[in-house]
C-alpha cells in the first residue's frame, strides 16, 4: 500500500505520514507549473495538469501541520497568482494558513472576525462559512458551532459534508436524537453510503445499548452495510455485536415484545433472523481474521487494530475458527 | 498477457492493411472482375487477431454489483497502476467514494474526511507533540 501519496491522500494521517508528506515540499516547489512566457505562448508550454493544484493544496495541507510555514507560504502565493486573490478557495486556503500562523484564542478571534467580514460581502461562500464553523469548533464554542452550521444548512439543505459534521458535534455532546437525524439526512441524499449507514448504527446502540428499539434500529442499519460493502469489517463487527445483545433480550420477552409492536411503527426482528445473522457476522469476521493473518496481498487493506479488536471479540464468543 | 495482446494487435493491424491495399491494387487493375478468395481470408483474420488483442489488451473488468465493487475495495485499498504525475506522484485506483463524510474514524475521531472543517490547529498540536514525544 502507498503510504504518503499526495495526490489522494489516506483516509488516516499519521504524524509520520504527514512528515513524509511534507517532505515532498522542496521537489514540487521547484519545478513551476506555470510558465512564463506571455499569453498565447503560455497556452502551448503549460506544463500544469489537473492534478497539479490537487497535490499543491494537499502539499500546503501537510505543510502547515508539520509546521513548514516557509513552504506552505510559497505554495499559497502559488495558488493565488494562478487563481487569483479572490477566489473561493484560495481565500478559504488562506483562512487555514492564518489560523495555523495563529499564536493564541485572541489571533483567532481575529481570522474570525475577517472570515465575518469576506461574509458580508459574499454570503453564498461556502467554503469561508465552513473555515468560520471550524474556528468556533476549535475555540472551544461548540454551540456557536452548531448554531452556524444550522444557518448553512437552512440555505444548502443538501451539503452531506455538513450534515455529517453537525451530526458528530451533536454526538459529541450526547444528544443522540439529534446526531441521528443528521445522519438520517445524510442517507437521503447519499443511500449507498456504507459508513453512514454503519455511523448510524452505532449512534443507535450508543443512544441506549440495552432498549429493544434501539438495538434492533442498530441491527437494521449494520445490516444494510454489509449489505452494501461485502467486507465491510465494523458493519459485521456491530452485526455481530448488537445480535449478540439482541439474542437474550428477544428470547426472554416475546410478551412484552409484542405489545411493544404496536408502539413502535416498526416491529422488532425474529429471533430466528437474529440468530442467522450473528452467524454470518462471525464467519465473514473469522475469515476476514484468518486472511488478513496469513499476510494474503488481496487482503491487506484492513485496518491492524480493528482486526485485533475483532480477533478478541470472536476469542470472547470462544467460537473462533482456525 | 499485456506483451501477447500488443504482439496481436500489430499483427491483426499488419494484416488489416495489406487486405486493405490488396483490394485497392485489384480493384484499381482489374475493375470489372471479382476479388480473389485470399484477399477476403486474409481481411476476416485480420480483424478476428484485431478482435482478440483488443479484448486481451483491455482493463481488467469491475465488479458489477455495489457490494462486490465496495468488498473488493475494502479487502485490497488503493493501489498504482503504473501512472505517475508529472510531480511525481502515483495515480491510485479508485477508493472509497464516501470517505469525504469522515464518518469512519469515530465521533470526533481524527481521520481525514470533511476537508471543509479541517481543524489546522489540532493537527499541528498533534504533530508537534509527536515530535517532542521523540518523533516514533
Amino acid at each position: 500500500m502507498v503510504a504518503a501519496n499526495l495526490l489522494s491522500p489516506p483516509p488516516q494521517i499519521s504524524p509520520q505520514t504527514a512528515l513524509q508528506l511534507s517532505q515532498k515540499a522542496p521537489l514540487i516547489l521547484s519545478q513551476s507549473p506555470t510558465p512564463s512566457l506571455p499569453w498565447p505562448l503560455s497556452l502551448l508550454f503549460s506544463r500544469e495538469t489537473p492534478e497539479t493544484w490537487t497535490i499543491h493544496e494537499n502539499l500546503l495541507l501537510s505543510a502547515l501541520r508539520t509546521g513548514d510555514d516557509t513552504s506552505a507560504r510559497q505554495i499559497l502565493d502559488r495558488m493565488t497568482s494562478r487563481f487569483g486573490a479572490s477566489n473561493e478557495r484560495i481565500i478559504a486556503l488562506r483562512g487555514i494558513y492564518e489560523e495555523a500562523l495563529a499564536k493564541d484564542d485572541k489571533e483567532l478571534t481575529r481570522v474570525l472576525d475577517g472570515y465575518g467580514k469576506v461574509l458580508e460581502v459574499d454570503p453564498t461562500n461556502t467554503l469561508v462559512r465552513k473555515r468560520g464553523i471550524a474556528v468556533q469548533k476549535s475555540l472551544g464554542r461548540t454551540q456557536d458551532a452548531i448554531t452556524s452550521l444550522k444557518v448553512l444548512l437552512e440555505n444548502s439543505p443538501t451539503d452531506v459534508e455538513a450534515w455529517a459534521e453537525l451530526s458528530d458535534m451533536y454526538a459529541a455532546n450526547g444528544a443522540w436524537g439529534q446526531a441521528i437525524y443528521c445522519l438520517e439526512e445524510v442517507l437521503l441524499v447519499m443511500p449507498n453510503a456504507w459508513t453512514a449507514h454503519a455511523q448510524v448504527a452505532t449512534l443507535h446502540y450508543l443512544s441506549a445499548p440495552s432498549s429493544l428499539h434501539s438495538l434492533s434500529m442498530a441491527l437494521r442499519h449494520f445490516a444494510r452495510s454489509v449489505e452494501l460493502n461485502e467486507s465491510y469489517l465494523r458493519g459485521y463487527y456491530g452485526l455481530k455485536l448488537v445480535a449478540q445483545k439482541l439474542i437474550p433480550l428477544l428470547s426472554e420477552s416475546t410478551a412484552v415484545a409484542k405489545k411493544n409492536a404496536e408502539e413502535d411503527d416498526i416491529p422488532p426482528p425474529k429471533l430466528q433472523s437474529v440468530k442467522k445473522l450473528e452467524e454470518l457476522a462471525t464467519g465473514k469476521l473469522a475469515e476476514i481474521v484468518r486472511q488478513y493473518g496469513s499476510g494474503k496481498k488481496g487482503w491487506a487493506a484492513f485496518d491492524e487494530a480493528e482486526v485485533i479488536a475483532t480477533k478478541e471479540l470472536l476469542d470472547r464468543d470462544g467460537r473462533v475458527e482456525r | 498477457m499485456a506483451i501477447l495482446g500488443t504482439a496481436l494487435n500489430a499483427v491483426g493491424l499488419l494484416f488489416l492493411t495489406h487486405a486493405v491495399y490488396s483490394t485497392h491494387e485489384h480493384t484499381a487493375t482489374f475493375a470489372h472482375t471479382p476479388l480473389p478468395l485470399d484477399i477476403t481470408i486474409e481481411l476476416l483474420t485480420s480483424i478476428l487477431i484485431l478482435s482478440a488483442g483488443i479484448v486481451i489488451t483491455s482493463p481488467e473488468l469491475r465488479p458489477i454489483k455495489w457490494a462486490q465493487w465496495a468488498g473488493k475495495m475494502q479487502r485490497q485499498g488503493r493501489k498504482g497502476e503504473g501512472k505517475w504525475t508529472r510531480e511525481g506522484e502515483e495515480i491510485l485506483s479508485e477508493g472509497d467514494s464516501f470517505a469525504f463524510l469522515g464518518l469512519d474514524s469515530g465521533i470526533g475521531g481524527g481521520g481525514e474526511g470533511r476537508r471543509g472543517f479541517w481543524d489546522v490547529r489540532a493537527k499541528r498540536k498533534e504533530y508537534a507533540e509527536w515530535v517532542k514525544a521523540g518523533g516514533k
